[in-house]
């Protein structure tokens, strides 16, 4: 996989990300996965282990709505499961509502930097420009 | 560095500053900050200022909307924000007056060790904790629950640890809300939020959570500290946790239906993460249910590492936590919302009182604290920064009259996590720490280096404002000596 396209907005207390997209559909596979980055990296050492593959699937009033809602529960599965994603299929989507799967490994096979407590809305920006999707969120760290 | 806060800021004394009501249309009450102009340089210099502005548009605030000293940017209130609200006038309750970490916190255990017994052991002793104290993100504890207990620990907190054995009826004695807030409501906790934490009581976690031995450094109050059973020289160990993914998933799901409440009550707040209900509204009550039961996960998670500790010590020195006099000082919640009664204009009212990233500081006489420190005042537990002091303080009168019985509740941030990162090197800041009689042991080394002391306002310098603002006043400070970070 290449380089997931987002850099870092500074925040006193907790961590912002500036991240792209050319579609809805990229912006939000490249946020989740621009997430568990900074959650954690992969242990060198670790064995080859077969994906865990979870179905996803969320509705919202709103497109920001939606963004955050997705993120939070990518989170808060992957706390609750013990799980890293990696690897993110969106099967359906559209403005307000998507169903996706999320695949990821055992968490033991990561190595953690840092744990993100939740996805907040404060700041949060949701637009599309010329060459298309951007959002700023800030993760409560 | 530029102000990024150009607002105006009218100075009350030399530690009292207004942001008036009239910077902007909607604003309710003042914004007041406890501060003094050098800490004020630094404040300015992000968006925490503006966001004691938005808590000031809240329906049913009351007096003023608070920043204490170690007040910094975060999402919704600023950390360091104290807010009431007032329940009969259609006061609002807001998660994001709390914060995920519900009832994160801190306590204070005793012991009668001395320094110059231990000093030569500190080490071993940083080692067989870190060995024994679940530590880290995703970290699991060895005090695994069944769905039926974890329901028990969300109504009865610190209590439910002491029927298993993990504490005495002393601890709980020697906690806010004595470990078991009234009110709790199981029902509704969503089953993402049990599946959290059910594996994670007894975990320090990770970021600025910390266990540390500390030495008593210099007494300021020789009655208080008498009474707190503390004196110069003496080893104090201090523990710094909440309620770990179980509060974040609380937090997280409520502050999100709280938006739709913002509608359906028509209020106005400039920030989605303000999100609020009436405290008497369906929504409010509901909230305060499940609040309620991860400030008990977190009291019970407390107990569960005090208990662990103890075990610690029991084993390096042969003797049993009661030999080694480890008894529990107290035990302060550092993010709640919390029901209380105070004066306002000369009449009492029923309050919510938010304290995001500050602490309650109730002064002496006042109901809920501890028969023993009635005199004196609640202890209030300000940890530093891992490389500076810590505190011990007590409530006042003054705190009861002007703050909702509130202080200041650490160092707070000065820099963000990212620069730390940047500008602070590993293995110096360890070396360093080292030269200064430090040890520490860490399963991470990111969090260390975002933890580093640099990245912290001057804790003493907060303190100092908190005591000369007459808000709390010092007992005494503590040095750390050893630290175990997540």
């Amino acid at each position: 996989m290449g380089k997931i396209p987002y850099e870092f907005i500074e925040h006193t207390a907790d961590i912002g990300i500036r991240v792209r997209g050319g579609s809805l559909e990229d912006l939000f596979k490249n946020a989740a996965l621009a997430m568990f980055e900074i959650i954690a990296e992969r242990k060198k050492s670790a064995p080859q282990s077969a994906k865990k593959h979870l179905k996803i699937k969320q509705t919202a009033d709103t497109t920001d709505e939606l963004f955050i809602n997705w993120l939070s529960e990518l989170l808060s599965l992957s706390s609750a499961k013990g799980l890293i994603f990696s690897d993110l299929k969106i099967e359906k989507m559209d403005e307000t509502g998507l169903r996706a799967t999320a695949a990821g490994e055992d968490s033991g096979n990561y190595r953690f930097n840092r744990e993100i407590k939740a996805v907040t809305y404060h700041g949060f920006k949701l637009e599309q420009g010329p060459s298309g999707w951007q959002a700023e969120v800030i993760f409560d760290v | 560095m530029k102000e990024m806060w150009q607002g105006p800021l009218e100075k009350i004394d030399d530690r009292r500053f207004r942001i008036p009501r009239s910077y902007k249309t909607g604003m309710l009450v003042d914004g007041i900050i406890i501060a003094d102009e050098r800490l004020l340089k630094s404040i300015r210099q992000d968006k925490a200022l503006e966001q004691v502005v938005n808590v000031a548009f809240l329906p049913g605030i009351v007096k003023a909307s608070f920043a204490m000293p170690d007040i910094h940017w975060g999402y919704g209130f600023a950390i360091g924000g104290v807010a009431a609200t007032d329940i009969d006038a259609g006061g609002v309750i807001s998660p994001g007056g709390v914060g995920f970490d519900i009832n994160c916190g801190v306590r204070l255990v005793k012991t009668n060790l001395r320094y110059d017994e231990i000093k030569d052991r500190i080490e071993k002793i940083v080692a067989r904790l870190f060995s024994d104290v679940p530590a880290g993100i995703g970290s699991k504890g060895d005090i695994r629950v069944s769905p039926k207990e974890e329901r028990q620990i969300l109504i009865k907190g610190a209590r439910w640890c002491v029927e298993q054995g993990y504490g005495v009826e002393a601890d709980l004695e020697a906690t806010e809300e004595n470990g078991e807030i009234k009110g709790a409501d199981p029902s509704g906790v969503s089953d993402r939020a049990y599946e959290r934490g059910k594996a994670q009581s007894g975990t320090l976690g990770s970021g600025n959570h910390f266990l540390e031995i500390q030495a008593v450094e210099q007494v300021f109050d020789r009655g208080a500290a008498d009474r707190f059973g503390i004196s110069e020289g003496q080893i104090v160990l201090m523990i710094h946790s909440g309620s770990r993914g179980f509060g974040y998933q609380v937090c997280d799901e409520y502050a999100k239906g709280m938006i739709k409440a913002l509608a359906k009550y028509s209020i106005n707040v400039p920030d989605r993460q303000l999100a609020c209900a009436p405290v008497n509204s369906s929504e409010g009550k509901a909230y305060l249910g499940a609040m309620r039961c991860a400030a008990n996960y977190a009291w019970a998670n407390r107990q569960n590492l005090m208990h662990l500790a103890r075990g610690s010590f029991e084993k390096i020195f042969g003797r049993s936590w009661q030999d080694l006099g480890m008894d529990l000082i107290y035990d302060v919640a550092h993010n709640i919302a919390k029901i209380e009664k105070h004066k306002v204009g000369g009449k009492e009212k029923l309050l919510c009182v938010h304290r995001k990233g500050a602490t309650r500081a109730f002064g002496p006489g006042s109901p809920g604290i501890p028969a023993q420190y009635e005199d004196i005042g609640q202890p209030v537990i300000i940890p530093g920064d891992m490389g500076r002091n810590s505190y011990l303080l007590a409530g006042t009168r003054r705190a009861m009259e002007e703050t909702f019985g509130s202080t200041c509740h650490g160092a707070g941030r000065l820099m963000s996590r990212h620069e730390a990162k940047r500008r602070v090197n590993f293995s110096e800041l360890i070396s360093r720490l080292k030269a200064k009689g430090i040890v520490v042991m860490s399963s991470g080394r990111g969090t260390v280096v975002e933890e580093a002391p640099e990245a912290y306002k001057d804790v003493n310098e907060v303190v100092d404002v908190v005591h000369k603002a007459g808000i709390s006043k010092k007992v005494c400070k503590m040095r750390p000596l050893g630290v175990i970070k997540g």
